[in-house]
């Protein structure tokens, strides 16, 4: 496996402590500061009101015990309700400003991951599935906020209120206090120890979760294959084994939690015993009131809570860290294909001056007339070369068909002319200019592109086909359906243009979405025309409306086309077979034919394959 | 309603007395919290402050014997360690609640994911073509989840919450009645608030999540669309777009923070209340000298103990919905009939030797379920050891014709015979193991290369499985991998392309080594050479194996003994490859496929080339 693969999987211990990593974090709180401040401020009442009110305890009882009747009893139920009142508005105030800031700080992670994943080169993408890069912005994002807001909050709180108790028992009665203290570092132990286990057993839940899922996904998609196979039962069996570990996971999971709270409640009551033994000995020489002992019995009670959950924390932080630092690698990836300073200098002075018309926005042509390879190499990841000493000349206009066997290296010519990879060696001009010498805005909205698999947005047809030209009115918009024929379909559904495609266009059939991914391009009026076997996932009817529209765009534009469609092969300028790396065969059609080589060779399997389909399809 | 509950009852099954175990230890665990108060408060009263015992009669006499007042006075760790036991004890006994209902639900929640797996396997395909894979992971997954934190959490703290009061109210009844009715006079508003919030604040949570699936949804399409925001320069747009997402997320959660909020402080100011009126209250009575400072102990202990939960049972009543819900859609899957269901006689398993592979169906005309009219009155035969080819237009009703032979839909008209035997009247089981398939878009399992093609035949040595793949011609290939035979396929693994992985397949089918191969459009990805030495090794291996062939490249077609050619469901042809040339039809028209591309090719280059036959 290489190393990148292992960095990718989901490992949620890291080593040591990565002073950096939450230095990064915690600075998205900067922004809310002033939030941090109140809830830190807040936070430290809260724990004063909770160390005080058992004194309040004491004094009640103590009054009414030595005074009876003549008790002023008002003055300590006053005291109460404002303490009750205050700790009330505190903890309304403590959820709300944590609750601020943690959503906001997520917010601006996510906001700023984003981004950044939007500049990032695909040399980044090749290697991580979208769904792990979704996660680094939801789950990832989440716990990351959660943590140091929930967190700050959590051990602020918790700390207040360790020392605010302590001190408040070491004035009343040193001694006794002591003795009552001393059961904090056994339950701080049991706690960290058990808070651990925990999170591993819940981890290995989780996990065993996720491989039972995925077996249910598997054998529900490979149903056919299953009973075709008589699989039934051993399949089974070896889901039951995942459930078996499921059991025995969940299990110790729950068993250890129905361990620890009792455990620690345990030892907790030691430190009331304790304040009963030792504090009724003191009442019965008296040289302590009841009311004190009392207050020393509710006092050891509250270290429980406080306890539990910094220990909590404290077993979080690793899994969290982990997470931080998934994100924070994220953010401080740096695209590998972006302006040069030149570049972006000539951006700044371009826009300082007077808009010229006729240049872009790198201050250079605007007009794309001719492309040229110059001995390009290229390699991803320093891996084999896809493409090895790769020469071509475009002139103005011209039509370029690639053809060639799957992996040949057709799609890294024109993701290197696109400039999403840039090339390892070679350069590649655009009018005489090196093109890392011009824009990479400017080129790529030159560019109009069409995939394999059509890629559309939730939204209406008018937005996705608008996505290739924001500023374009309705008329245009149609305008550009109707020269790729898509208007016809679009007309005849229901809620027209406006129709919701949903998710990826799910409620369009794979050539509808190809129509409407040709109307954006087309609209993008872009200077080159990128088609990557574009019409390969349509069906005969779909790829002729295509075919008439194409003619008509192709004209007067650079193309590059990668296709397996006859139709579209034939009636480039220039058609290279690209084979390992390299051009293997040019020329024209006819030329090729006459050439009886490896294009002959695929022209013919291919019509025979195409010819086939259209009689099986039931048309002549 | 009833019918959920039975279906829940139905899943305890086997568990129910250890539920009921637990559920003893939880009162004893219960009960056992509610001592520690009492010994408090004969410490505070009795021993220290040297007032009367109040306590049953046997506690007195047991303090008596053990040396009274006095003897208690001089040893008051006595009072402290009986305190720290009895926490012990609950403790344990707390510990075998949580064991044994952990026992219990996870037992429950085992059982019934191994039902639903082994369900979804034998629920028939008509079943499958309806439902959506993405519906059906979910229910298995999260309402089974749900149901589990139903049995695991919510039952057993709605139990804790009820002994809870069931103890604690005849003790403070006993101990002081004008007090204890005090000590709960809000307990019920605080239980009919947390209920009352947690329904009406459904929406809050429902919209949050709302707006986390549209910002989730949203991010994925832009980073599965990359190519496209980038081809479109669109960066800036896409971040717009985001960013509006990511706010309402935002905003959303800040509303579900602001309403809990409210919620805590609210339900804290009820729960300080009651304190207060106990805490006043008891003031008052002990300087009226109507209550000891022991027993406003011991108030003030229980009402401690149950006010915490009270709030929580009124959230997790508020959940059981969930739960309900839940136990109907599992129920949904659970109720749908399995296929061996439909299965007219019971007949045990097949003859246990290997069929010899004669088929012969008899006017089978079959619809789905839906109304299409897929087959005809389809008659045909085929001895063994013979192959048949079977060419037709997409929908002609080629697949469905397989489908029936597998047993994988039920056909109603005509019948299908296995060596002269009625398909319908043997274990569909059987007939599956009669019959080695490869499809047109194979199904690999994502484990590795090997086991895949392990799964023909469980018990196959290596030299088998490298044979087996030599044979489909993905030896080499396989050898070719990093790992060999050991990589693993599919999303955890490497993606093989169609033509392997159909060649995967057919090894699997190879190896498994039936008396009936069918091929369903099986080496359509595979190139047309490689097919053909395939096909020719298929050949030599076996010549008693009888075989069917769904194909469309005639070089194919013609290495079955006859073809067949469909159309709309009705046999329209029959021959050998002579015979099917003479007539017009599909099969000619494939044939002159030839003559049209040396056409093509002669109006390319001005002349007539003669190309090798395909």
């Amino acid at each position: 496996m290489t190393t990148e693969a292992v960095r990718l999987k989901e490992e949620e211990y890291s080593g040591q402590f990565n002073l950096s990593v939450w230095k990064k974090v915690f600075s998205f709180s900067r922004p809310y500061k002033r939030y941090l401040w109140k809830l830190v401020a807040i936070t430290v009442i809260l724990a004063a009101v909770d160390a005080v009110a058992p004194l309040i305890i004491r004094g009640i009882i103590n009054d009414a015990g030595q005074n009876g009747l003549d008790a002023q009893l008002w003055p300590w139920a006053m005291a109460y309700a404002v303490l009750a009142l205050i700790s009330c508005v505190c903890f309304l105030a403590v959820i709300r400003l944590a609750g601020r800031v943690s959503t906001s700080v997520a917010h601006d992670i996510r906001r700023d991951s984003f981004k950044r994943l939007q500049e990032l080169s695909f040399s980044y993408y090749d290697h991580r599935p979208v769904g792990w890069l979704v996660t680094r912005l939801t789950s990832d994002c989440d716990r990351i906020s959660r943590f140091t807001t929930g967190g700050a909050v959590d051990s602020i709180w918790g700390g207040c209120t360790l020392i605010g108790v302590s001190v408040a028992m070491l004035v009343l009665n040193w001694k006794l206090a002591l003795a009552v203290l001393a059961v904090i570092p056994p339950m701080v132990w049991l706690s960290m120890i058990f808070q651990k286990r925990l999170l591993a057993a819940s981890r290995k839940v989780r996990k065993t979760n996720s491989t039972i899922t995925a077996a249910y996904s598997e054998s529900i998609m490979g149903v056919r294959t299953t009973k075709t196979l008589v699989r039934e039962e051993e399949n089974l069996h070896e889901f039951s084994d995942t459930t078996d570990e499921m059991f025995g996971a969940s299990v110790r999971n729950a068993i250890l939690a129905s361990m620890y709270f009792p455990m620690v409640l345990s030892v907790c009551s030691v430190g009331g015993a304790l304040a009963l033994w030792l504090g009724g000995v003191n009442v019965m020489s008296g040289a302590m009131d009841i009311g004190t002992l009392i207050a020393f019995f509710s006092y050891a009670g509250l270290f429980m809570f406080p306890i539990h959950e910094l220990s909590r924390l404290f077993a979080e932080a690793q899994t969290v860290q982990a997470a931080a630092e998934r994100v924070t690698g994220l953010l401080e990836t740096e695209p590998e294909i972006k302006d040069s300073p030149d570049v972006l200098a000539a951006i700044e002075t371009r826009a300082a001056a007077d808009t010229q018309t006729g240049t872009a926005i790198d201050g250079m042509g605007e007009r794309i007339e001719t492309i040229e390879f110059c001995n390009v190499s290229f390699a991803y990841n320093e891996g084999k070369e896809v493409l090895k000493d790769f020469n071509l000349a475009v002139k103005p206009g011209e039509t370029i068909a690639l053809v060639g066997p799957t992996g040949g290296g057709k799609t890294t010519i024109v993701s290197l002319m696109c400039r999403f990879y840039e090339p390892t060696a070679g350069e590649i001009l655009i009018d005489g200019v090196e093109y890392r010498r011009r824009s990479l805005h400017w080129l790529q909205s030159n560019l109009g592109i069409v995939l394999q698999t059509p890629h559309l947005f939730s939204g209406t047809i008018r937005e996705n086909i608008r996505y290739g030209n924001l500023t374009a009115d309705d008329e245009k918009i149609e305008w550009a359906a109707k020269i790729v024929n898509a208007h016809q379909f679009i007309k005849e559904i229901e809620d027209g243009y406006d129709t919701q495609i949903g998710e990826g266009g799910v409620r369009l059939s794979t050539g509808q979405k190809q129509l409407v991914s040709f109307a954006r391009a087309i609209l993008a009026d872009p200077q080159i025309f990128v088609m990557d076997e574009a019409t390969s996932s349509v069906d005969t009817e779909t790829e002729q409306l295509i075919q008439q529209g194409l003619e008509k765009v192709l004209a007067g534009r650079i193309s590059f086309v990668i296709a397996h469609r006859l139709s579209t092969i034939r009636s480039a300028d220039r058609i290279l077979l690209i084979e390992d790396g390299r051009c293997v065969e040019e020329g024209t059609h006819s030329e090729l034919i006459r050439l009886a080589g490896k294009y002959y060779e695929l022209y013919t399997n291919q019509f025979t394959e195409q010819q086939r389909a259209e009689i099986l399809a039931g048309k002549t | 309603m009833s019918g959920k509950c039975k279906i829940l009852w139905g899943l305890m099954a086997g568990q129910r007395l250890r539920y009921g175990v637990a559920i003893a230890a939880m009162v004893v665990s219960v009960a056992a919290t509610f001592v520690p108060p009492l010994i408090g408060r004969a410490a505070i009263d009795y021993v220290i402050a040297g007032e009367e015992l109040y306590a049953p009669q046997f506690v007195k006499n047991f303090v008596e014997w053990i040396g009274g007042q006095s003897m208690l006075a001089r040893n008051l760790w006595i009072a402290g360690s009986a305190m720290v036991g009895l926490i012990a004890l609950s403790g344990l006994f707390g510990y075998l609640k949580g064991r044994w209902a952990s026992i219990a639900s996870e037992s429950i929640a085992r059982n019934l994911r191994n039902r639903l797996y082994d369900h979804l396997q034998h629920l028939p395909c008509s079943y499958h073509d309806k439902a959506e894979t993405g519906d059906l992971v979910q229910r298995c997954s999260s309402d089974v989840e749900t149901i589990r934190l139903f049995l695991a959490m919510q039952v057993v703290e709605i139990g804790r919450g009820g002994v809870t009061l069931a103890v604690a109210i005849p003790i403070m009844l006993a101990m002081n009645a004008r007090m204890a009715l005090l000590a709960m006079v809000l307990l019920g508003p605080i239980l009919i608030f947390s209920f009352a919030f947690f329904i009406k604040v459904r929406n809050v949570f429902k919209r949050m999540d709302e707006a986390e699936g549209a910002m989730t949804a949203t991010l994925t399409e832009n980073l599965a669309g990359i190519r496209v925001v980038r081809a479109f320069a669109r960066q800036g747009f896409e971040c717009e777009k985001f960013g509006e997402k990511n706010a309402r997320y935002r905003n959303r959660w800040l509303e579900l923070m602001r309403v809990m909020a409210w919620f805590w402080s609210c339900s804290d100011v009820m729960c300080m209340a009651q304190y207060g009126i106990v805490l006043v209250a008891g003031g008052y009575y002990i300087a009226a000298g109507t209550m000891t400072v022991g027993t406003f102990f011991a108030f003030f202990m229980f009402v401690n103990m149950y006010l915490w939960p009270i709030r929580r049972i009124g959230k997790i009543m508020a959940d059981l919905g969930k739960a309900t819900v839940s136990i109907g859609r599992v129920g949904e899957i659970l109720d749908a009939k399995r296929e061996d269901h439909t299965d007219q006689v019971k007949i045990t398993r097949g003859p246990a030797e290997r069929a010899s592979g004669e088929i012969v169906f008899e006017n089978i005309s079959f619809t789905h379920g839906d109304g299409t009219h897929v087959l005809d009155n389809i008659s045909l035969r085929v001895e063994p050891g013979r192959s048949l080819a079977i060419l037709g237009p997409s929908g002609s009703g080629k697949s469905t014709l397989i489908n029936l032979l597998l047993r994988l839909y039920d056909y109603r008209d005509g019948s299908i015979h296995l060596d002269g035997r009625e398909l319908r009247e043997m274990d569909r089981k059987f007939v599956r193991s009669q019959i080695g398939v490869v499809l047109q878009e194979p199904f690999l399992y994502s484990r590795s290369l090997r086991e895949n093609i392990k799964l023909g035949r469980s018990a196959a040595h290596d030299e088998e499985i490298f044979e087996a793949a030599s044979a489909a011609h993905v030896h080499d290939a396989i050898a070719g991998f990093e790992g060999g035979y050991d990589t693993v396929v599919g999303e955890r693994g490497v993606t093989l392309s169609g033509g392997q992985q159909q060649r995967v397949a057919l090894a699997r089918a190879i190896l498994k080594n039936p008396p009936i191969l069918i091929l369903d459009d099986a080496l359509s990805s595979v190139d047309t050479r490689t097919e053909n030495l395939i096909l020719q090794a298929l050949r030599q291996r076996h010549g008693t194996r009888t075989t069917l062939i769904i194909a469309h490249r005639l070089s194919t077609l013609m290495a079955a003994d006859r073809t067949i050619v469909l159309d709309r469901g009705r046999i329209v042809q029959f021959g050998t490859h002579e015979e099917l040339l003479k007539e017009p039809g599909l099969y000619r028209r494939l044939w002159e496929i030839q003559s049209f591309l040396e056409d093509d090719l002669g109006r390319n280059i001005g002349k007539k080339r003669g190309g090798n036959q395909q």
